[in-house]
């Protein structure tokens, strides 16, 4: 990859950008731009969480795949319906490997799709009458679910059902928590109005429950995990590391998370908040009614890690400050090996991403710990909030896109040539049929955790596994090998 | 003869039903094969044909037999007075559901079991109120009615919903067949009421089609669930509905519309006398301050 | 916990360590409220017992892990099937999302496909808009040659006419008049993924044929046309175009994303790849015979054939298993006047020899399945042919027509006397029937991985295993390349289902000092 200079990204932008129309062309523009880690010139030009552009290729979800497939869909003692027809729950069902332990269909439900499979009678007399129905059958065949969420799909708002009302209904009828979720996809731009959505459902509808109930036994090191959404396993291993500096998990949001938790979290002494795009308002809620502060914390990389705990253990006493220390000393033998095995593997490779979340700013701690650089990245569904917290982590003259198309993604690979790309499903194999090692980062490419100490060694596992295994050798058939590198000197010309 | 498919459209309350049924009475009473279909969730487009309220809406016998696939034509398809073959979409209570994924529904399902295709002259679709949603607007699209009615009186509400009802009609017929085929003015006794409809129907590119004087025999009719023309035959309002049938049978101006603005129906309203000139100065005034 | 650098442990096994299982036990315990170990288990085989069952059966309101998708997933798949074609779904955004990741999951391959991104404004105003932006930005950046419309639930609910609004997005030079844009309403809260399938088939054929039918001739380009249905096999389309070659039959695919599914990794990415042609499409009047390869699904299909195209549409079943097979050949045969190929017939002596060779081990077996309506009506056919007894055969989203077809064709063999057939059903009535039924084995797609722990959750002697056939599949790779039509398909099903019954029986007889016997290297 030749170096990239402000002036050169800014080229390579104009040039992807010169197929669009020129209407779509006047939006684009704004939503990508040359990082430059001086804040002023570079938070004024980046444009996001705006609505995006159609027949572009998106890879965009919706509200209801960031309420029930990201916020609600993990707690697994709960029982979500999806509310409408049948595909929005299939299609998101078991698909996100938030990981728990449970008796699925007795006291668990992560992985299974309950829906009230709409048909045309539904729409045209509303769906009232199906949900209380419903919600019947719920009880009489899983009586030891804690509660249950009624996430709505596109037709539910458009016909105006009162899902409120059902639910309120229902919950006085069984003594157990429905809580209604307003989540149809065609609201808001992204997954990211679903996160909020569904936050604003948990305060509503479940975080007061305790209010007037001492009875949980508190201890001043009380602290929930909020953010993580135990993908692979990585809450557990963050968990442990907390435990081990002497903390106490209440509550894990909402990763093998349980609805007793949401409602004890009240009672802890510190929020702990990983994704922030997903659940920065419950946090700030906490922060205003229950006087709980919260932190973003990040523990992608033993720098990163060692960062984090070191903050954290700077609102308890010494105590935990210790342990925080002992913590990092105990990994430190660990994660030096994984880095001498490692990096020697990886040093100076390039990596572009192109993620959800809090990933396409914190894991770039992670690649630079193995001595790898991040040179592109870019949120689905940020907002400005997200890019004013990336700036300072991207080197300058990186490029950064916003809700990026798959039309403009595919020509900025095809220009700046990263040795990885880190991004989800949709992209992997375009990319790995171009002959560019890919890890999916949503889903961990079907590994992890990559949270914590434990974690780091799978990352690096698996980035190197991916970036060396032989097969991105033998792409370019041996009797082809020089005509193609003759053709792409001619095509560079 | 080719099949022709009409939608009568206008503003609720302005007599649609009456309008449509009576008018379609005189059609068959002249021998023409005539097919109504009710597309409105009240389902009383058929009322005085078949002298009873419809009982079997295509909404209401999915919604009991599971889906629309599990229906038959004949369980839905009534026949009425002169063989008119009638039936109602039928939908929700007013305030739930969808109403207008109804008509859509039920006209796909006509379609599909072939409902229309043995030996109809003409399929009449009666439309709720207003445009209301896309689902509304199913009789006019591609392949579906080509002439649009729109029902229509001397009141300010009816001509402004007569002109919102020809913008809904110009967005289709630019892209399909459909095309606005007359006013039917149905008289409220308005003061110069003809005359209104006639620059009305000028200014949108149409024709006045008929005018329909008011008369209590079809009050009286209707108390009996009956058309004027099945009730006193005689009536000289018959012989109106009548010279309305054979209008439409033989009509041939069908037109793209040229919907007016807010502002030309004003101007319009105020030259015959309906509207007065605007005070600004009482504009924002309340009770008190005047 | 902690890692070694030599031996980097994943979540499994990593969480078995002992520090994990202590820290989640312990979770468990302090702060998740769970109910006691006594209670879960109670309920837990409360949940495997007829009892539970029959209030199982009683649901009305609530599907529970059903056996079927929405209709534009299947209209996407019939777009990518036709040549440079673009699938654009009218309506909410996210639903685009979701079928991309649902097909790249199953075929481990690229999908391409827009949406016109509709919101909160679009709902109340129409989605005409969008439709205008969409296709001109669709058609700049992606440069398709047709591109293929349907539509989510938001725009079906919002009353969205596509005629139309395709129609003036052409009228106002948003995109060329002759530019091929073929549509089909897709509702999901009417049939499913099939019917989906079915409609966008339609749709496209009727589009290019409706306003070109007076110089068709049936029977004048002396070819057969084939319609595949909603097919995620690759090996369906490539066995077919092999059988008809070998018959010497001119023949059409009318729809076959084989190529575009399959692409090779060679530096390149290519959206768009093989497909049918907009000229065969076209030309399709004029075939001597139009036939429907999953007739249960293309109801829309048959109806355009015929009445419109006034083929014959004959009459055919799937052609999965031996008999299927069979009369599927003699079918086209008789269509075309051209023989079965001694190559087919040879295939055919060569599946019998499977089957002579395999009967032991297959006769008798009990097998529950579930799947789309034609691939289960012609499994439980094959399973038929081979000795085999089904004991609940499911269909999610078959109609009584179905069920009752089924019922005759069970009940003309002695294997189907005791099958029953479940339409409306899901896969938690499925989990039911399982328990209370005990069949030997479960055929269906990956979500049948559930059931399977389930039933060995009550203990190993419940277990059944599942063998995966159907869609989708994404917990194993590359079986979506395999074949399951025509006599090639019956040769992988039953390779798969017998060594599924040699392999059970291994892992039930491996324990040494136990069941030395049966645990044989010769079978």
């Amino acid at each position: 990859m030749a170096t990239m200079t402000n002036e050169k990204t800014e080229a390579l932008i104009q040039e992807v950008l010169e197929v669009y129309p020129e209407k779509a062309k006047q939006d684009r523009v704004k939503h990508l731009m040359v990082n430059d880690q001086d804040p002023d010139k570079s938070k004024k030009c980046m444009t996001s969480n705006r609505k995006s552009l159609p027949g572009v290729m998106t890879v965009r979800g919706c509200a209801y795949a960031g309420s029930k497939g990201v916020v609600w869909g993990p707690v697994k003692d709960m029982i979500h319906i999806s509310h409408g027809p049948v595909g929005c729950g299939q299609y998101s069902r078991a698909g996100r490997r938030n990981y728990y332990i449970g008796m699925t269909g007795v006291n668990a439900f992560g992985t299974i799709n309950f829906t009230s499979d709409f048909q045309e009678k539904d729409i045209v007399f509303g769906g009232d009458k199906k949900l209380d129905k419903l919600i019947d059958e719920v009880h009489g065949l899983f009586p030891l679910m804690k509660g249950s969420t009624v996430q709505s799909e596109c037709p539910v708002g458009l016909i105006g059902d009162d899902i409120s009302a059902v639910a309120k209904k229902k919950a006085k009828e069984y003594g157990k928590v429905v809580v209604p979720v307003r989540c149809e996809g065609f609201r808001g731009v992204s997954q990211s109005l679903g996160h909020h959505i569904a936050n604003d459902a948990i305060r509503d509808w479940v975080l007061g429950a305790r209010d007037d109930d001492d009875s949980f036994e508190s201890t001043p090191y009380d602290v929930a995990i909020t953010g993580d959404y135990n993908i692979g396993g990585d809450a557990w291993s963050s968990r442990t590391l907390l435990e081990e500096m002497g903390l106490r998990v209440v509550a894990q949001w909402s990763g093998d998370g349980t609805l007793s938790e949401m409602e004890l979290t009240p009672k802890v002494k510190l929020n702990l908040l990983h994704c922030y795009r997903s659940m920065n308002y419950i946090s700030r809620h906490m922060e205003e009614k229950y006087g709980i502060p919260w932190l973003e914390y990040n523990f992608f990389g033993p720098t990163k890690i060692a960062e984090s705990l070191r903050k954290i253990a700077s609102f308890f006493d010494d105590k935990i400050k210790q342990g925080a220390e002992r913590v990092i000393e105990k990994y430190q033998a660990e994660y030096e090996a994984v880095i001498a095995k490692y990096r020697p593997r990886l040093e100076g490779k390039k990596v572009m991403l192109y993620v959800g979340g809090l990933r396409p700013r914190h894991v770039i701690g992670a690649y630079e710990d193995l001595g790898m650089e991040v040179v592109g990245t870019g949120y689905e569904f940020g907002h400005n909030d997200d890019y004013e917290r990336t700036t300072q982590d991207m080197g300058k003259a990186t490029l950064i896109y916003d809700d990026v198309t798959g039309y403009e993604f595919e020509e900025f690979v095809k220009k700046i040539k990263p040795d990885l790309i880190g991004s989800g499903i949709k992209e992997k194999y375009i990319f790995q049929k171009m002959g560019i090692p890919f890890r999916q980062m949503h889903s961990w490419d079907y590994s992890g955790p990559y949270h914590g100490y434990d974690g780091f060694a799978i990352f690096a596992r698996d980035m190197d596994m991916t970036l060396n295994n032989p097969c991105w050798n033998k792409i370019v058939a041996p009797w082809k090998k020089g005509v193609e590198e003759d053709e792409a000197i001619a095509e560079n010309a | 003869m080719a099949l022709r498919q009409c939608a009568i459209y206008g503003k609720g309350g302005i007599g649609k039903s009456t309008t449509t049924q009576n008018l379609v009475a005189a059609m068959a009473e002249a021998g023409q094969k005539i097919m109504i279909v009710g597309c409105d969730p009240k389902a009383d487009s058929t009322r005085l044909i078949l002298h009873a309220k419809a009982q079997n809406t295509i909404m209401e016998m999915a919604a009991d037999a599971g889906s629309v696939e599990d229906l038959e034509l004949e369980d839905v398809l009534k026949t009425g007075y002169a063989d008119i073959q009638c039936v109602e979409s039928g939908g929700p209570e007013p305030g739930v559901g969808c109403a207008g994924r109804g008509v859509i529904t039920a006209i796909n399902f006509l379609e599909e079991e072939g409902a229309y295709d043995e030996g109809i002259d003409f399929v009449f679709y009666d439309v709720l109120g207003d445009v209301v949603c896309g689902g509304f607007a199913m009789p006019i699209r591609e392949n579906k009615a080509q002439e649009i009615y729109i029902v229509v009186s001397g009141e300010m509400m009816a001509m402004y919903a007569a002109n919102n009802i020809a913008k809904g009609i110009v967005k289709y017929a630019n892209s399909g067949s459909v095309r606005l085929a007359g006013l039917i003015c149905n008289s409220r006794n308005t003061d110069r009421e003809d005359d209104l409809i006639i620059a009305l129907a000028e200014k949108l590119g149409t024709q006045m089609i008929h005018f329909i004087p008011r008369d209590n025999v079809v009050q009286r009719a209707e108390i009996r669930r009956m058309t004027v023309i099945e009730y006193d035959p005689k009536a000289s309002q018959a012989d109106e509905y009548r010279v309305l049938a054979k209008k439409i049978v033989e009509n041939k101006k069908f037109v793209i519309p040229t919907p007016i603005t807010m502002d030309e129906l004003e101007d319009l309203l105020m030259e015959f006398g309906i509207l007065d000139e605007e005070d600004e100065s009482i504009i924002g005034k309340t009770a008190e301050a005047c | 916990m902690s890692q070694h650098v030599d031996n980097i442990k994943p979540c499994y096994p990593l969480f078995r360590d002992d520090d994990y299982r202590k820290s989640l036990e312990n979770k468990r315990v302090t702060v998740e409220e769970s109910h006691s170990d006594q209670k879960i288990k109670e309920t837990f085989e409360w949940t495997t017992s007829s009892e539970y069952q029959e209030l199982n059966f009683q649901r009305t309101a609530l599907t529970i892990n059903p056996a079927k998708a929405c209709q534009p997933l299947g209209s996407v798949l019939c777009a990518l099937g036709f040549e440079k074609t673009l699938p654009y779904v009218h309506g909410s955004q996210g639903c685009v999302a979701y079928f991309r990741s649902y097909f790249n999951r199953h075929f481990k391959e690229p999908v391409a496909c827009v949406s016109d991104s509709m919101t909160e404004d679009a709902a109340v105003f129409g989605g005409q808009k969008n439709m205008y932006d969409g296709l001109k930005n669709a058609k700049a950046l992606y440069k398709p040659k047709m591109i293929a419309v349907s539509t989510t639930c938001m725009a079906e609910v919002i009353g969205d006419d596509l005629n139309a609004f395709i129609g003036n997005a052409k009228k106002e030079g948003h995109i060329e008049e002759d530019f091929p844009v073929p549509f089909a309403h897709t509702p999901s809260f009417v049939g499913s993924h099939t019917t989906g399938w079915d409609n966008m088939f339609e749709g496209t054929l009727r589009y290019f044929t409706i306003n070109k039918m007076e110089d068709k001739e049936v029977g004048k380009n002396g070819k057969i046309n084939l319609v595949p249905g909603f097919e995620t096999y690759l090996g369906n389309y490539r066995v077919m175009h092999r059988m008809m070659k070998e018959m010497g039959v001119d023949y059409s695919i009318l729809n076959d994303p084989s190529e575009v599914l399959d692409t090779p990794a060679d530096g390149k990415y290519r959206m768009y790849s093989g497909g049918t042609t907009i000229e065969e499409l076209e030309d399709a009047p004029n075939a001597i015979d139009t036939l429907l390869l999953q007739p249960w699904q293309l109801i829309k299909t048959r109806k355009y054939v015929k009445g419109t195209m006034k083929q014959p549409a004959s009459n055919i079943a799937i052609p999965m298993g031996l008999e299927g097979t069979d009369e599927f050949l003699m079918k086209v045969s008789e269509l075309t006047g051209k023989p079965i190929s001694g190559s087919l017939e040879k295939e055919r002596g060569r599946l019998l020899d499977m089957m002579t060779d395999s009967h032991a081990w297959l006769h008798g077996k009990r097998f529950a399945l579930y799947g789309d309506a034609d691939y289960v009506m012609g499994m439980t056919k094959f399973l038929l042919e081979l000795g085999a007894e089904p004991t609940d055969v499911l269909c999610n989203h078959a109609n009584k027509r179905w069920k009752k077809a089924m019922e005759a064709m069970l009940g003309e063999s002695d294997y189907g006397k005791n099958t029953i057939v479940h339409t409306s059903k899901d896969l938690w009535h499925m989990r039911s029937l399982v328990f209370t039924n005990k069949p030997d084995f479960l055929i269906g797609n990956s979500y049948g991985k559930f059931i399977q722990r389930d039933t060995l959750a009550k203990g190993k002697e419940f277990e059944v295993p599942l063998i995966r056939i159907g869609f989708p599949i994404f917990d194993r790779h590359h079986l979506h390349r395999m074949t399951t039509l025509g006599y090639e398909g019956a040769m992988y099903i039953l390779t798969t289902l017998v060594n599924s019954v040699l392999e059970r029986l291994d892992d039930e007889t491996r324990e040494m000092g136990v069941t030395d016997y049966s645990y044989d290297l010769i079978r």
